[in-house]
């Protein structure tokens, strides 16, 4: 498989939006491996609005790690990333991410893009005082220590955490919710336009993941944050994202609002995964995992990645990729031949309920 | 605090532990070196009678044959808590003088091997860690792993051979130049220092290689961490993210092997100050063990075990002020 | 098609939500129907074969093993020439080494590679060296074989019984391994050498590491605590499952790295404190083939091969020896390397595998 070829072009089928802060076009991440070149990320396209929050769902191994470090140019090392990732400042030129030198990655990263990882734990130098990350930070950007130390205190407090407690203490001496609310603000103190978090409450309880997000809702409104927001859990984040992609086999499959997501998704996958999810609502016998296991990156099924494991495959699937497509409306993107059976063929479970702002 | 009471308690329940080790050792074996100090004693003066015989046997090892055990152990423990190691049957003089004399000089070569070996083991390593796969990593990985195979009394043959008795570059022997009055002078300290090379190159040839190699896989480790990866996304200079993130999270788990060596080197002095006849607290112990001088065995044993104990308890308490992690009064996994 | 819940539990590995470790738990119950026999193969293959395999990929696992299978053969070899039991009984390969054994005062002092009869040469006293060598061989590996079990089994026993019991035990032990740490190692046995005076190798070994338990036992305690607290044994524990079965599959696993490599050191050390012992007259009822330490002394006094360069091989072949041995054991452990350290065993897959502070960190001091 190592001749793959590229399988989707971008162009009139990408999800266009009028005022993008991010665009990315063909990211491709692939990794050089004894048994053939592993392709981690597979001519992704999207764009990112100004202003919104969009959420990257997938399950795990499905590539949107990977996308989420495209996004700063921070593919780990063996892993080669390819295509064209365009920054559009508030004010100014376009920034073309990928051409950037070491300086110019240097600012980019974290004084524009932001990142929130998954662990905050590990994410905080255990013999450092969660403080001296902000101050190292700033003066590594050359800010102004003083005033960014009062504009980390203000984010911590907007965080409901203790300022002074939490700068004066290692990150073990603080539970694992506060680890991730200090992480966030840390990724916020030099005030990026975009912040990406991946899976930043996946080792927090349900109570704390809900707090977490109505947290992000407050500070995305008061710092005038674009967010984007990478989980598996998509229930979870369908409630504050504006816009969902949904990833698999190291590509987008599906990409709409998330009201039309919610109540309409048409890819058999989108379609799986949400009765796949628990969900109070809804009996623990009608749960339905989805048979089979996610491809392996060094060797992707021809057609339709997901033909293995979709009900509704047939010939077409297994020899032809879909491509993206317009589907109920211009907006609703989905890679499928048989978009139109998907929603007879997979039933929901549940009935969703979509609320209409 | 607590932490430290508990500390200090078990480093002198060690010492009791070994003194009474080393009285039930000389008191109750067969053919007991109080026995036998006591024939030696009557082959020498044939004269005395066997109280005399028995005092000054109590007087040279502060174990008297005759005593009840329990009388005999309390008096001995006594004077030990008075700083009375008794008296060398060799030298005719109190050991406490003796081990006065000798202990600066092993100090003064453990204190120079152990910067060595720290400073070359954990700068390699790290550097080798930084380089991972390269030439100059499989390289020096593999001189390490040799020379952490050749024992360090064989590295001091060698060294004597090569650089003592061909290349007559250092002295075989001795601690410092005998025509130096010993004093705070140049040439005194100089002199010191140029004896003092061999037994400690012996030491740190063979020791660095260990450091090195656990230096190497710590870094790796912590060059692997997620916050490594945010350091670099939140431009930290290479430098900073070094020192401040690889160096010191890889270091702070040495520390253990660190205390074992300086155990270690005490141990290893008896037979390295021994092959280059310098005069410190080993040379005086293998001596005594040669010429069954029980009171020098006895005390140079007693006084490297509380060296150690003291040197553990500084390390100890280091420790826990650059780990974080390790809070004072709960359970230090740094020992 | 409804479907029930054992169903789903063992498939629970490819449910899309669950990104955490909660398939382990199922994985657990569902070889609980597989036979015993077929348990037990799996075992072998999962615990010897595959990291056996995995292991022999290391060049330095296949050089150690090498040196060490040298000296297990030359340690036969001595084993056969001295035996009198059975069929060995007219066998002599080498010669037990004895003065003058090849005639008169002109085999003295022979430099080695000169004479089939006697490879490596001659010592001041026309003894063969390579007999020397070979026969000090199985007290060696015996010594050495004892000194890494006893090691390797009190610190085991300490170590998860205070790991696992704790309280009033746990600190008593701690205690004790605390105060044997600290006592230093060398003197302690130099001074119980003297006073004793041991000859069965069985117990010379153990006496050269009497204190290494202790570190070991710290080592295992910390992980039994730490593993105790891991989600896989809670599981086991709240399904009933019995604490020596805890152990043996899920504890003793995690510990091999620390015992393998312990065992390692722990025989380094019989041989570095065993030969210099020898070689300084500590131990000091040795013949000529009993410890290359002894040859060493002789070759060091008697023969004064410092001194006299040509004479220089009867110190430097014992040492050679004593090195090699001493290697491969190293490179033995460092070869397990690619065994338990999972950040090594799967790097460039592609996939960052973090096994957080389970590293084993080789410290060889």
């Amino acid at each position: 498989m190592s001749t793959h070829e590229p399988t989707r072009t971008n162009d009139a089928r990408t999800h266009e939006v009028a005022d993008p802060i991010l665009e990315i076009r063909d990211a491709e991440v692939v990794f050089e491996m004894d048994r053939g070149v592993s392709r981690v990320l597979d001519n992704v396209s999207i764009d990112i609005e100004r202003g919104e929050v969009l959420g990257i769902v997938g399950e795990s191994g499905s590539g949107k790690s990977m996308l989420a470090s495209a996004m700063l140019d921070a593919v780990v090392d063996p892993g080669i990333l390819s295509g064209e990732i365009t920054f559009h400042p508030p004010d100014g030129e376009p920034v073309d991410v990928l051409a950037q030198d070491q300086e110019g990655i240097r600012e980019l990263r974290w004084e524009d893009i932001s990142m929130v990882f998954q662990g905050a734990m590990s994410s905080f130098n255990p013999t450092m005082k969660v403080g001296g990350h902000f101050e190292e930070t700033l003066k590594a950007h050359e800010y102004d220590v003083e005033a960014g130390m009062e504009r980390a205190r203000e984010l911590l407090a907007d965080l409901y955490l203790e300022p002074d407690r939490v700068l004066d203490s290692f990150a073990h001496e603080l539970s694992g919710g506060m680890q991730q609310r200090a992480l966030i603000a840390l990724s916020l103190v030099l005030e990026p336009d975009v912040l990406v978090m991946d899976e930043p409450t996946a080792a927090l309880d349900l109570l704390m993941q809900r707090s977490i997000l109505a947290l992000l809702e407050e500070l995305k409104a008061k710092y005038d944050l674009t967010l984007v927001f990478i989980t598996h859990d998509l229930p979870l984040i369908a409630e504050l994202a504006d816009r969902l992609a949904v990833m698999y086999a190291f590509e987008l499959v599906e990409v709409a609002d998330s009201d039309s997501i919610l109540s309409r998704a048409v890819h058999p996958y989108t379609r799986s995964l949400l009765n796949a999810t628990p969900n109070l609502d809804a009996p623990l016998s009608e749960m339905r995992p989805i048979e089979g296991s996610a491809p392996d990156p060094v060797n992707v099924p021809e057609g339709c990645s997901y033909h293995p494991r979709c009900p509704l495959a047939d010939e077409e699937c297994v020899s032809q990729d879909p491509g993206f497509r317009p589907t109920h409306t211009e907006d609703h993107l989905a890679a499928c031949f048989h978009w139109e059976e998907a929603s007879e063929a997979i039933p929901f479970n549940i009935e969703r309920e979509v609320n209409d702002e | 605090m607590n932490w430290f009471i508990k500390r200090i308690g078990q480093g002198l329940f060690t010492v009791f532990a070994v003194a009474t080790l080393t009285f039930v050792l000389v008191r109750t074996m067969p053919g007991s070196p109080s026995q036998r100090l006591a024939s030696q004693i009557r082959e020498q003066q044939p004269n005395m009678s066997t109280q005399e015989i028995n005092a000054m046997v109590a007087q040279r090892i502060g174990v008297d044959p005759d005593r009840p055990l329990h009388e005999a152990y309390i008096e001995y423990m006594v004077n030990l808590a008075q700083g009375n190691l008794g008296e060398s049957i060799n030298y005719q003089e109190p050991v406490f003088d003796i081990i006065a004399r000798a202990l600066p000089w092993t100090a003064f070569v453990m204190t120079i091997s152990l910067l060595f070996v720290f400073v070359m083991g954990l700068g390699l390593g790290a550097v080798m860690a930084y380089r991972e796969g390269s030439r100059f990593d499989v390289g020096s990985s593999l001189i390490a792993i040799f020379l952490s195979s050749v024992p360090y009394y064989v590295a001091a043959v060698i060294l004597i051979y090569v650089l003592a008795i061909e290349l007559s570059a250092f002295p075989l022997s001795g601690r410092y130049p005998s025509d130096v009055e010993p004093g705070f002078t140049l040439a005194f300290v100089g002199g010191a220092l140029y004896h003092a090379v061999l037994p400690a190159a012996s030491f740190v040839i063979t020791s660095w290689g260990g450091f090195a190699l656990g230096m190497r896989g710590n870094s790796i480790q912590v060059l692997g961490q997620d916050y490594i990866r945010v350091a670099k996304l939140r431009g930290l200079t290479d430098r900073r993210i070094a020192l401040r993130y690889v160096g010191r999270n890889a270091v702070l788990p040495m520390w253990t092997s660190f205390l074992i060596t300086i155990g270690f080197m005490f141990g290893s002095s008896i037979i390295l100050e021994e092959i280059f006849s310098y005069r410190g607290i080993g040379y005086y112990m293998f001596d005594s063990i040669d010429n069954r001088d029980y009171p020098v065995m006895m005390g140079t044993f007693l006084v490297i075990t509380i060296c150690v104990i003291v040197a553990v308890l500084i390390a100890d308490m280091t420790y826990g002020k650059i780990d974080p992690r390790v809070e004072a009064g709960g359970d230090n996994e740094a020992y | 098609m409804k479907r029930t819940d054992d169903d789903r539990a063992t498939d629970g590995g490819t449910k899309p939500a669950a990104d955490g470790g909660t398939g382990d738990v199922f994985a657990f119950e569902a070889t609980e129907d597989v036979t015993t026999v077929q348990r037990y193969r799996e075992f072998l293959h999962e615990a010897v074969y595959l990291p056996a395999r995995e292991a022999w990929r290391d060049w330095r696992m296949k050089v150690g093993l090498f040196l060490i299978a040298g000296y297990l053969a030359m340690g036969l070899i001595a084993w056969i020439s001295g035996s009198s039991f059975g069929i060995w009984e007219g066998v002599t390969i080498i010669e037990q080494p004895t003065s003058n054994q090849f005639g008169g005062f002109e085999y003295n002092n022979q430099p080695p590679f000169q004479s089939m009869e006697y490879p490596l040469g001659t010592d001041s006293t026309g003894r063969d060296i390579l007999g020397g060598i070979v026969h000090a061989t199985p007290d060696m590996l015996k010594m050495t074989f004892a000194g890494g079990v006893y090691v390797v089994v009190v610190a085991t026993v300490v170590g998860t019984v205070a790991g696992y019991k704790g309280g009033r035990v746990d600190s008593v032990l701690t205690t004790i391994s605390d105060v044997v740490m600290t006592i230093p190692g060398l003197p302690l046995v130099i001074v119980v050498a003297t006073m004793i005076d041991p000859r069965n190798p069985w117990i010379i070994g153990p006496l050269l590491v009497v204190g290494w338990w202790a570190g070991l036992a710290r080592t295992i305690r910390a992980q039994v605590l730490s593993i105790r607290e891991h989600s896989y044994v809670e599981a086991s524990r709240t399904m009933g499952i019995t604490t020596p079965r805890i152990i043996q599959k899920d504890i003793l696993p995690n510990l091999m790295p620390y015992i393998m490599v312990n065992f390692v050191m722990s025989a380094r050390q019989v041989i570095f404190n065993g030969v210099g012992l020898y070689f300084l007259g500590i131990l000091a009822h040795g013949s000529y083939s009993d410890n290359w330490g002894v040859m060493m002394q002789f070759a060091y006094t008697h023969a004064s091969a410092l001194l006299v360069p040509e004479r220089a091989y009867q110190l430097l072949i014992p040492m050679a020896v004593i090195v090699g041995l001493s290697f491969g054991l190293i490179l033995f452990s460092q070869g397990t390397d690619r065994l338990f350290n999972p950040r090594v065993r799967h790097r460039g897959s592609g996939e960052t595998e973090e096994e957080g502070d389970d590293q084993v960190t080789t410290t060889i001091t």
